[in-house]
């Protein structure tokens, strides 16, 4: 008889129980998933970047609107109206780095004045260069310190080698990135776009230079230190959850000038320029020096090559 | 009757078994719904304070300023008043003055083999630098003088690849600034002095590469626990 009866309504009071609350739990749990579209209009994320498209496929009328969004949130964020340009790599150019491991003596000017320069987080702290303090007689860098603390650099028997992002020809990193935020530019330099990048750390692990650095947390720069002159592919502020790294100061290299890096070296122990112009000053260490760079066996053809001259 | 017949026709123990699931799975996506937006207490990153970098040890500017020139020739302080070199060197010195210098106890020679003042200063007129030759040079040329010993060095300043170059690689768009040989080396003391350097970074992003000492787990015991530490105190103490 019941059996009847339900045949004929087609509802039991389980049925209609079961989908009820497969129905409210899967409600919920859409409401869970877009729980982050209530911000929308509050802060932090606006339709405009959860619509933006990838760096490559915008259109120039495209590029101005974001640079024009990403302007007013910087001058939102920290009340300075920045000058935020977007580049292009330079025809003819590409950019290559030489360091002289001679010369350096690990006094990490280079490294705060990167900070300073590309409105890295103070806190948590991220640097993009890492001062290697490693034995004298041995290239190991497996042996290396550095978080060496003296009171004075050079320490005796110790040599330094900074490392920061080679700008590999064959890099590894942008291999592995499954959404193609980060690329080979025609100028060799490998760059992110930030609003693009999805914070899986796949590029991380596969860099053999530890180059790259994670916001773990929202990054924090003071207001008064903020560095105004910014390009879209370099230095603008970042979010938590996107990567980073060095990427030659596009900001500066792109309009001709030097990384903050070199200008700040007390020793000149570094060099940067056109590897394409035979008269550039790193096209003639290439030629006259013995250059090495670092794990070469790794394949991945940096451009970053170090070399040891100590001449009196 | 007539529903034990549809229910073995359906097959009674899948079916009971994903009606439970279903009832269980349900509860389990509201639960797990409800932790996502009211529990989900954010994580503790546990960091050491930030150190902060003074602008001004970030300084771009050459590390030493020569003594000023005024007409091409050097103004030194002597006695706190601002003199060129000729107003007391107007008269040829003594090989014993030379020999014993009294005077400007505060500059450290230590150029190696070259050691003695008129090598490079010119004892007949002392706002100029001497040559080897025997040439007499302003000190605006002093890269002129250093080259007479250090010859593939001053080649390699003369294409820019020894000491600084400021400004813009591209020397197409701006100016470039190659800094001179006395603007790093002080020539009574060419070797660079040892500098501070700035903090190093502590924090989560470099943990992984650490203390050698303690990764490799031979000594365990330190002046503190923690290996990051423990590295500053110990070189400290080795430096002093």
């Amino acid at each position: 008889m019941s059996a009847q009866e339900s045949g004929r309504d087609g509802v039991t009071r389980r049925s209609f129980l079961r989908g009820g609350l497969g129905a409210a739990g899967g409600l919920a749990a859409v409401a869970a998933a877009v729980s982050p579209l209530r911000e929308l209009d509050t802060g932090d994320l606006t339709l405009e970047r959860l619509l933006q498209k990838h760096y490559k496929e915008m259109t120039p009328e495209d590029k101005e609107r974001v640079l024009e969004r990403i302007r007013n949130e910087v001058q939102q964020r920290f009340e300075v109206r920045p000058e935020l340009r977007d580049l292009p790599p330079l025809p003819g150019v590409e950019f290559a780095y030489a360091l002289n491991l001679g010369r350096c003596i690990g006094c990490r000017r280079c490294v705060h004045a990167c900070v300073r320069e590309n409105n890295q987080s103070r806190d948590p702290e991220i640097q993009y260069i890492r001062v290697l303090e490693l034995p004298r007689g041995s290239v190991d860098v497996e042996r290396s310190e550095h978080h060496y603390d003296h009171l004075r650099v050079p320490s005796p028997d110790h040599y330094y080698m900074p490392v920061q992002c080679h700008q590999c020809e064959n890099p590894p990193c942008v291999k592995v990135c499954p959404v193609e935020a980060t690329w080979k530019e025609p100028d060799g330099v490998i760059v992110i776009d930030y609003d693009w990048c999805i914070g899986c750390r796949y590029c991380a692990a596969a860099c053999p230079y530890f180059a790259r650095r994670f916001n773990y947390a929202e990054p924090s720069v003071p207001k008064e230190e903020l560095n105004p002159d910014m390009n879209y592919l370099s230095n603008r502020p970042r979010r938590k959850g996107v990567m980073e790294k060095c990427h030659f100061c596009l900001q500066r290299t792109r309009a001709g000038r030097m990384p903050a890096c070199l200008e700040v070296c007390p020793v000149g122990a570094r060099n940067f320029g056109n590897l394409l112009d035979p008269e550039s000053q790193v096209a003639q260490i290439l030629k006259t020096k013995q250059i090495f760079v670092l794990k070469q066996d790794a394949a991945t053809l940096p451009r970053f090559f170090y070399y040891f001259d100590q001449d009196m | 009757m007539n529903s034990e017949e549809r229910s073995s026709a359906a097959g009674t123990g899948p079916r009971a078994r994903a009606s439970a699931w279903g009832i269980l799975v349900g509860p389990a996506f509201l639960g797990l719904a409800a932790w996502l937006h009211l529990g989900n207490p954010p994580a503790e990153i546990p960091r050491q304070e930030p150190m902060r970098v003074d602008t001004r040890r970030l300084t771009t500017e050459p590390r030493r300023k020569p003594s000023e020139l005024h007409d091409g020739r050097p103004l030194i302080f002597v006695n706190s008043f601002l003199r060129h070199c000729s107003e007391c060197h107007n008269f040829p010195l003594s090989e014993v003055q030379i020999r014993n210098r009294q005077q400007h106890g505060h500059i450290v020679l230590e150029h190696g083999i070259n050691d003695a003042c008129h090598n490079c200063h010119d004892l007949s007129n002392m706002d100029q630098l001497i040559l080897r030759g025997g040439r007499s040079i302003p000190y605006a040329d002093v890269p002129e003088l250093c080259r007479t010993c250090h010859g593939p060095t001053f080649q390699d300043w003369q294409r820019g690849i020894h000491g600084r170059v400021n400004g813009y690689w591209d020397a197409t768009r701006g100016e470039q600034h190659h800094l001179r040989c006395v603007e790093c080396h002080d020539p009574h003391r060419p070797r660079h002095p040892a500098m501070d350097p700035l903090v190093p970074l502590p924090g989560p992003n470099t943990l992984r590469m650490g203390d050698p000492r303690w990764r490799a787990g031979e000594s365990h015991e330190g002046p503190e626990e923690d290996p990051l530490r423990r590295v500053t105190v110990q070189s400290r103490e080795e430096d002093r």
